[in-house]
């Protein structure tokens, strides 16, 4: 089972994405790349707004789009839906009606919330009534998602859901969807440029740069691979941990190299609630002239940005002990 | 208060241009709502030749618009001989052919106003709608129509108050009998060919003149009022 593009190309303009990818119909996948790498124009050619110039898209090996063959089937007959980052409510319909829509328009054997219960989970049961334009940002995101389970498809795709929430919310709304991913058994694919978004929601992690997709897999490897970290601002950089109790709201969390700390030997005393011991795996000079030390952990790999000072004062080497002290806030 | 302002006379010309221009909306708005549609669709095939069909009327001479139809609808013309054969209906000299000849001529107006409205509607929201699994005709009925009927209503009016003041093409095709097709300009333009009826052509034409104007102002009316529901 799974959503499958060989050799596709989408073409708008000068803009030229092309995608050779299989990516698991289950759980949260996360279209993870700066802005302008193609991200939403993914989504629109999976979705079918957007025609592929050439290639085959399949998704559960049911051919959605084959330019050879000239098959294409349209949008409102591949049950995938589109959560668009600006909501996209219908203005002459109220919230309830807006959920409505799609509620009248779902398949009768397909199973999936109805507007009561969907409200309730995401919290805007007293909007219902509402017309859409006196809605917050936060608010319609959260009526653009309602909207968009209740139709009930088989694949949910969402273009940086959380862009208009702030970070209570974002962590709420985060949870939110992988239950319900987890819940109706719906896979959904998931955009964002964030990473720690991208650590926190993916089972399965694609990221893309210029058009291309440099690296695709789970988290624990995509993630760490180098062509990711080139993706990233240097203050972003870091490392995916698995996530335990307290660790974030998803399987992951994203631990950035500037919030870790190293010592020599085992820190006694101090507040921080995460001290890992380990081994040096690197210690690679960073173009600014900070140095980036690479843990083996049994956490798994951990990245530390200290200074050159740092370093000789520690007289840390590769292969040599240290623990790696991260601060709770930070996870 | 309308009774005892205008007499006999101006009352059944008033009834007639009303009803003339009402009949001419009820035709034409169907055909104009299609036509409004797929002009402001995305290029296709045909839509040069559409789009010149739908504003022919505007730039012909309305003699010639009601010459056409003469020959067409006419009693001895192909189509006009189909119908009376067919279904006993005669166009030409009646009311109703009054009717076809004025929403003739207000058909580009009002495919006008509604196609601007359709091409306001914000493009992503048929997108939207599409992945909700509405269709083409289900996107058509459950959110272009009703986004865009702030228009379709101001064209309607626009149409009418234009259809009350039609001339050359009703007078062509329908002809001035009295009761039946003299609407308004007919019965103004009969009046100052009479004389002696100068007095009856000015009260004709400050009544058409009012008439224009309070169609205009329920036009802009009506179309504030819908965009303000719409839009809160």
């Amino acid at each position: 089972m799974s959503l499958d593009l060989s050799g596709a190309v989408v073409q708008r303009g000068a803009f030229r994405l092309s995608a050779d990818l299989s990516v698991p119909a289950e759980g949260v996948t996360v279209v993870f790349g700066p802005s302008g790498a193609g991200k939403s124009m993914l989504l629109s050619a999976v979705a079918g707004l957007q025609k592929l110039a050439a290639g085959k898209l399949s998704f559960n090996g049911r051919v959605l789009e084959d330019v050879l063959q000239r098959v294409r089937v349209p949008a409102h007959d591949r049950a995938i839906g589109l959560v668009f980052q600006d909501a996209r409510l219908f203005p002459h319909l109220t919230v309830r009606g807006n959920i409505q829509y799609a509620e009248q328009r779902r398949p009768a054997a397909r199973n999936a919330p109805i507007t009561l219960e969907i409200s309730r989970l995401l919290e805007f049961e007293d909007l219902l009534d509402r017309p859409v334009h006196n809605l917050s940002g936060g608010e319609r995101s959260r009526v653009a998602l309602a909207r968009a389970i209740v139709s009930a498809p088989e694949l949910l795709l969402l273009d940086e859901p959380f862009a208009a929430l702030d970070g209570r919310r974002r962590r709420d709304f985060a949870r939110v969807l992988k239950q319900l991913s987890h819940d109706h058994g719906v896979p959904m694919i998931v955009v964002t440029h964030l990473v720690d978004e991208a650590a926190e929601l993916a089972n399965h992690v694609i990221a893309l740069r210029a058009g291309r997709v440099v690296c695709d897999g789970k988290p624990a490897d995509a993630m760490m691979r180098p062509e990711f970290s080139r993706l990233l601002d240097v203050r972003d950089r870091g490392a995916w941990v698995q996530g335990a109790a307290g660790f974030g709201s998803g399987d992951g969390v994203w631990v950035r190299a500037d919030s870790v700390l190293i010592g020599a030997s085992e820190p006694k005393g101090i507040s921080a609630r995460n001290v890992w011991p380990g081994r040096i795996a690197s210690i690679v000079r960073e173009p600014d002239g900070a140095i980036l030390v690479c843990m083996a952990t049994d956490k798994g790999y951990i990245l530390s940005r200290i200074t050159p000072e740092a370093l000789s004062d520690l007289k840390l080497e590769e292969g040599g002990a240290a623990w790696a002290i991260v601060k709770s806030h930070a996870l | 208060m309308v009774r005892a302002m205008l007499t006999a006379e101006e009352l059944e010309i008033l009834s007639t241009s009303l009803g003339v221009a009402g009949r001419a909306v009820l035709v034409s708005l169907p055909v104009a709502i299609l036509f409004a549609w797929a002009l402001s669709r995305p290029r296709f095939p045909g839509q040069s030749v559409l789009n010149t069909i739908a504003h022919l009327p505007l730039v012909l001479p309305p003699v010639l618009v009601g010459y056409m139809l003469l020959l067409a609808f006419g009693v001895n013309g192909p189509l006009g001989g189909w119908l009376k054969a067919t279904f006993g209906i005669q166009l030409a000299l009646t009311a109703g052919g009054a009717a076809v000849a004025t929403a003739v001529m207000s058909f580009p107006l009002m495919v006008r106003a509604i196609r601007l409205s359709f091409e306001a509607t914000d493009g992503g929201l048929f997108e939207a709608a599409a992945v909700l699994r509405a269709s083409p005709w289900d996107r058509f009925w459950s959110l272009a129509l009703p986004l865009a009927w702030p228009g379709v209503l101001a064209g309607a009016v626009v149409a009418f108050a234009a259809g009350l003041g039609e001339f050359g093409a009703v007078i062509t095709f329908a002809s001035n009998i009295e009761g039946e097709t003299q609407t308004l300009p007919l019965a103004i333009n009969a009046a100052l060919n009479t004389p002696g009826r100068d007095e009856v052509a000015f009260r004709l034409a400050s009544i058409s003149l009012i008439v224009a104007i309070v169609g205009l102002l329920a036009a802009e009316g009506l179309q504030r009022w819908a965009r303000r529901r719409l839009e809160g």
